[in-house]
């Protein structure tokens, strides 16, 4: 296949070399080929031409996507490429259409959604309307395969991008929680499309040892646990309209920060899943295939699937597989298997496959490594709202985890937010958690009491009613008395005539609160997205511009300034 | 005697600003439904108590809740006396700020229950725009000045009634503090007004109480009061009082120093200025002698005996500038509130309705609560309370008599009223558990049930005919005054009570512990032989406590 004097050279090589040598050469050519799939297939790239400009936008939620950017942008600086980085928030879409070299790292959430802060981003692209003749890009989506609508985001716009016009780099890299092998290797194959350039000896270096090289990844994705249940305690009073559990599990070789949460993938009813069987004949010992693993059927639909609220994508195979005429909407499998039956069991077992996984329910950890080792705390509000029939109904985990029993044990795994982190022990922290929210203050409060931080500390926390639903009262008393807890106000928002929220208690304290955040605070929200999250920025808003003297287009820059110094950060749902 | 360190309350009064201390940074205090230490102790006077639900204290604990923290608020009411639109308003309050229950108190007033720390204001200013207050019923002051309650027994009730209105305001600390706190916080105030020569900056050393009686009943129990006066009429006409000093029923467990008292008869006076003048001289003996290094022997019967009673007497004289006359004859023959329809010489008339131990509520049994708001808003008569915790429907002129004797038949207030045995009409329990903090045992929440179980015995033993006075209080501080009674149950643990018997059944002798710490069973099988041994062996027209005296069952 050689041509001759390549061989020449070759043979010369290997009669010149020792065995060491040899070995080493050929681990260096296996290097070589793993990191050069495209010269190595002959022919040129898209329109690879040599650039030291490029432009790195990402998105993201809880940091994973912030942190290969910044990693990536050094990494590029190294191979001589100057490398523009921008939040997908603070990018000026209008110089969409002007971009040559375009890189995107965007992770997905919510079911399917991008994250928060590049919503306008996505919109944008998704909307289209414009042509991108001169780009060349490539997406590395970030995501969870357990979730139904894995990397979602990213895939949609590397479509889109495709539709406009525009040219792939490289393929779109699509990764699971274990991201940062296949986010390096994908970044690699950026830089070499960019600079024809073979690999460069540092990549192929570690294969020296004569092993095929896997790239070495720091472990970050899911760490996954088996605890058990030492508290499950309503921390309502009687008469209160909640119920919600204070939660605690110890576990051995915890590894979690203030401000992580906790993943937890609920089972379904065993009544539910045995009237499945029952409706539909089919064998529940019977073993079936479910995304590469074996399961029988029972644990399929006990432990994998999701059963309840299908998508209407899903109901809409249910009816091509059944050939029943289903209206457009959302129902639960039984619903389905009730109302338009199956005819054999292989079809149903056709419909499974297809069905989604229960997707992981993340609780906010209450908790601190220094100040519960062991243990995990969580805090529980129990769900219940009422469905399209106009049944009231208890959400899936939420009920469950109301019911966790002490002694049981219980799986989770540790789900990081690397933004939501406190500050230097001597910097101020202003929090924001109502409700549920309090998961994460307490979570702070604990780790600064343990650590004797310096900083001062102010929550606002807001319920119902002061006398049944001031979550961890006692323990925000004991935090103010010792002054881990500087200043704290509280707003029940039924126990007077008008409502009162936490934005009204920001607002009444607005001069001071200003006055922490101009002398360098923190501001954090936890808890509801909507509308609390939305009503706290806004009353955040007014407050800048108010003792600010500012005006609101003013007050805006300068949060955006604080979300930039990562002084203004989110854990909403 | 070396001299002793002032109680911690003392420094606190002093140093309070005419009651105010921090009340107003306790109220603003978000975070906890309590109020701070020394405030608990000032917001008493001004008719306040900060109490917790008992039963709720472990289970809010584990929940991380603080305790249920609210606010008992008790008002002034000389002689228990109140309009028709005020019981409406109190109505109406209860049920917007508190548990909804109106109780009546052995010293007929009322009080509310369960007032969270931000309803205490918006209770103040809607009492206050009723015209009622709660100024000095609690704390080291004059409290509530009870009085023979029916008018229609006596033809000086009216005259002497009146006295408990007097009596009151004479001995109303001078502070405005509770207005400008609870009421009005811009008001201004002028402090030369405030300047207090009755109660200067320490007040009292104890809280001080004053009752009034009218031979032949004993209804308000006037011996167990600091003063107590007692009104000596001849050919229908007020002639003047009998002045008794140092009564008090509180004894403590286990303290030998303490016990319970009757007041003792010193002298007489006949005109009113001359009233007035030795009763605020007695409160200032009492500000002068008394004990402020223990709370627990500061009451005013301490300070009699320990200057000795004519001593005491004598310190009083010089301050009033006259002899006191001595005391007239008097006589009382009952101690109890006479049910159903009476009718005075001024041609009006009273109805007295049964309270079971004063809880003025709608229960499975009886609409009691809503049958009075009825009544209160025909608007054709006036309500009192009484020492035994019931209420009289007062004042009502003949022609509104049927309108509203329909409501109460309406209501089975009647049936209610007639229906209930002598035994349960003449008893009396105080509140105790959940919300007294003092409370060793249940009282009004279990006495309802006791009688029932006593009901039978009676019946047995053939005396369900008797006038029996039986009282029930959670500890020996005796608000139920079981001191004071024929059979007496005095808890000492939960669901445990010293036995006493021995007192009269006009309120002249007080009772002694019999048995110790019994519990139900115990309690029912003592009763039960006692009962018997009455029915079989006493003299005719003996009462029970004559009789156990007689018998020396108890010394
Ligand atoms: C409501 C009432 C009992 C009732 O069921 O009616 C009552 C209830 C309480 N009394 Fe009393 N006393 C009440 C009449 C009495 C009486 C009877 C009387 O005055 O006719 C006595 C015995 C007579 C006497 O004063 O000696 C009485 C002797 C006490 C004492 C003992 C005082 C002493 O000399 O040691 C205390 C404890 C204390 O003051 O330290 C007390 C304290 C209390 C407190 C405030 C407990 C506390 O200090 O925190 C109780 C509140 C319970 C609650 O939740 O409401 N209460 N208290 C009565 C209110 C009267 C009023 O309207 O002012
Ligand atoms: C980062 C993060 C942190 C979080 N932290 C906390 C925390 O600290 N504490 C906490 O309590 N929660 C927290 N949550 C929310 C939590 O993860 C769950 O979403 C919540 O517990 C509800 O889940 P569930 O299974 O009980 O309810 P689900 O069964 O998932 O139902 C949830 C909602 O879906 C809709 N729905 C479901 N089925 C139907 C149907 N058949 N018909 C109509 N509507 C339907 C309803 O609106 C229902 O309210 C957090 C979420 C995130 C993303
Ligand atoms: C609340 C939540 C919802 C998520 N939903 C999805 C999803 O629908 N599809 C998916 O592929 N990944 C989903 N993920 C996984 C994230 O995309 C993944 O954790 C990613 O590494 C986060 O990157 P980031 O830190 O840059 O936001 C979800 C994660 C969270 C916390
Ligand atoms: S007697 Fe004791 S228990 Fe009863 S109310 Fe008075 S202090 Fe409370």
């Amino acid at each position: 296949m050689l041509s001759e004097p390549k061989l020449k050279v070759l043979q010369d090589l290997i009669a010149g070399s020792s065995k060491e040598e040899l070995l080493w050469i050929n681990g260096y050519f296996n290097g070589v080929v793993a990191n050069h799939q495209p010269s190595a297939n002959g022919t040129a790239q898209a329109s690879a031409v040599v650039t030291n400009k490029i432009t790195i936008v990402y998105g993201t939620e809880t940091g994973n996507s912030k942190a290969l950017a910044t990693q990536f942008a050094a990494k590029a600086k190294k191979s001589g490429i100057n490398a523009k980085v921008f939040g997908s928030d603070q990018y000026r879409l209008t110089d969409l259409v002007k971009e040559e070299y375009f890189l995107v790292l965007m992770s997905t959430h919510g079911d399917g959604e991008a994250p928060d802060a590049a919503k306008k981003f996505y919109d944008h692209i998704v909307a289209g309307g414009f042509t991108l003749e001169k780009m060349k890009y490539s997406v590395l989506a970030l995501g969870d395969t357990s979730y139904p609508l894995f990397c979602n985001v990213g895939e949609n716009i590397d479509i889109e991008f495709d539709k406009m016009g525009a040219k792939r780099l490289v393929p779109i890299q699509k990764c699971d929680v274990e991201y940062e092998a296949d986010a390096t290797q994908w970044f690699d194959k950026v830089i070499q499309s960019l600079t024809q350039k073979t690999a460069s000896a540092p990549t192929a270096a570690p294969v020296a040892n004569g092993h095929a090289a896997p790239v070495s990844a720091k472990k970050v994705g899911k760490l996954a646990f088996t605890g058990n249940v030492l508290t499950n305690i309503d921390l309502n009073d009687r008469g209160s309209n909640k119920e919600t559990y204070h939660i605690e599990i110890a576990a051995e070789g915890l590894e979690y920060q203030c401000g992580d949460s906790i993943g937890i993938v609920p089972e379904n009813d065993s009544q539910l899943v045995t009237d499945i069987i029952a409706k539909t004949n089919i064998d529940g010992n019977k073993s079936l295939e479910y995304k590469k693993e074996k399961f029988t059927i029972y644990e399929l639909l006990k432990r994998k699937i999701n059963l309840i609220y299908l998508t209407e994508r899903l109901v809409k195979q249910y009816a091509d597989v059944t050939g029943h005429e289903i209206p457009v909407g959302r129902y639960d499998l039984l619903e389905l298997v009730q109302k338009y039956p199956v005819k054999v069991p292989s079809q149903f077992e056709e419909i499974l496959v297809g069905l989604n996984a229960i997707s992981p329910r993340l609780y906010t950890l209450a908790s601190s490594p220094k100040a519960h080792e062991g243990e995990v705390h969580i805090i529980v509000a129990k769900d219940v709202y009422t469905d399209s029939n106009g049944q009231q109904r208890k959400g899936l985990c939420s009920n469950y985890l109301s019911g966790l029993k002490v002694n049981g044990k219980q799986n989770f795994f540790i789900q990081p937010n690397k933004r939501f982190r406190l500050p230097a022990d001597d910097k101020d922290i202003i929090m924001v958690g109502p409700g549920t929210g309090i998961a994460a203050f307490r979570s702070f409060l604990a780790e600064r009491d343990a650590t004797g931080a310096t900083g001062r500390s102010w929550l606002f926390f807001g319920e119902q009613h002061f006398a049944s639903d001031f979550l961890y009262q006692t323990e925000m008393q004991n935090w103010n008395e010792t002054g881990v807890l500087t200043k704290i106000n509280v707003a029940f928002s039924r126990d007077q005539k008008e409502k009162i929220y936490v934005q009204h208690r920001m607002l009444e304290h607005g001069e001071s609160l200003y006055e922490w955040i101009t002398g360098g605070a923190s501001f954090y929200i936890c808890g509801k997205k909507d509308p609390m999250s939305v009503d706290v920025e806004n009353a955040l808003l007014h407050i800048i511009e108010q003792y600010g003297k500012k005006t609101i287009e003013e007050a805006k820059k300068y949060l955006e300034q604080m979300k930039e110094e990562g002084r203004y950060e989110k854990d909403v749902y | 005697m070396a001299e002793k360190k002032l109680t911690a309350i003392e420094g606190i009064k002093v140093a309070s600003d005419g009651l105010r201390g921090t009340i107003k940074e306790s109220l603003l205090d978000e975070i906890t439904g309590a109020i701070r230490e020394d405030d608990k102790a000032l917001i008493k006077f001004h008719g306040m108590y900060e109490q917790d639900d008992r039963d709720r204290r472990e289970e809010r604990a584990a929940k991380k809740l603080d305790r249920l923290y609210s606010f008992m608020i008790r008002l002034r009411l000389p002689g228990g006396l109140i309009s028709a639109e005020k019981w409406i308003a109190c109505n109406n309050i209860a049920n917007e700020n508190s548990t909804g229950v109106i109780k009546i108190t052995t010293r007929e007033t009322i009080q509310l229950h369960g007032l969270y720390k931000s309803k205490i204001k918006p209770t103040i200013q809607a009492f206050n725009t009723a015209h009622l207050d709660s100024i000095a019923t609690c704390g080291d002051v004059n409290r509530n000045v009870t009085c023979a309650s029916n008018p229609a027994l006596s033809t000086v009730h009216e005259e002497v009634f009146a006295y408990a209105d007097k009596i009151s305001n004479l001995l109303m600390p001078k502070t405005k503090a509770y207005y400008q706190i609870w009421v009005d916080n811009e008001m201004l105030i002028d402090k030369k007004e405030e300047e207090d020569p009755l109660y200067q900056k320490h007040y009292l050393p104890r809280k001080f109480k004053i009752g009034i009686a009218i031979p032949p009943n004993n209804d308000s129990d006037v011996f167990i009061n600091d003063i107590g006066l007692v009104a000596i009429v001849e050919k229908d006409k007020l002639i003047g009082f009998n002045i008794a000093i140092g009564g008090g029923l509180s004894a403590t467990h286990g303290n030998a120093e303490t016990y319970a008292r009757l007041a003792t008869v010193i002298g007489f006076t006949d005109t009113e200025e001359k009233t007035l003048r030795t009763i605020y001289e007695i409160l200032t003996v009492q500000r002068d002698f008394g004990n402020r290094t223990d709370r627990k022997l500061a009451r005013l019967k301490y300070t009699v005996d320990k200057l000795g009673v004519d001593k005491f007497k004598e310190e009083v004289e010089a301050r009033i500038g006259f002899k006191l006359a001595p005391a007239k004859p008097f006589e009382f023959t009952e101690r109890k509130d006479i049910y159903g329809w009476k009718k005075s010489n001024k041609g009006l008339w009273y109805y007295t309705v049964f309270v079971e131990n004063g809880r003025v509520l709608d229960d499975e049994q009886v609409a009691l609560k809503t049958a009075l708001l009825e009544v209160a808003k025909l608007n054709k008569c006036n309500f009192m309370f009484t020492a035994t915790q019931n209420i009289i429907i007062s004042d009502v002129a003949d022609k509104n008599k049927a309108a509203i004797e329909e409501v109460l038949r309406k209501f089975k207030i009647i049936e209610h009223t007639e229906g209930a045995s002598l035994l349960r009409k003449n008893a009396i329990a105080c509140v105790a558990l959940p919300t007294c903090p003092l409370a060793l045992a249940e009282a009004q929440r279990y006495m309802p049930e006791m009688i029932s179980k006593m009901e039978p015995l009676l019946e047995k033993h053939k005396i369900a005919d008797q006038e029996l006075i039986v009282r029930m209080t959670g500890c020996p501080n005796g608000c139920g005054r079981s001191a004071a009674s024929e059979i007496g149950f005095i808890g000492t643990h939960p669901g445990r009570y010293n036995l006493h018997i021995g007192g009269d059944n006009e309120g002249l002798r007080l009772n002694t512990k019999y048995k110790e710490s019994l519990n139900e069973a115990e309690l029912l099988a003592e009763m039960d032989s006692l009962f018997g041994l009455y029915n079989k062996e006493r003299n005719k027209g003996e009462t029970f406590g004559d009789f156990t005296i007689r018998k020396q069952l108890v010394k």
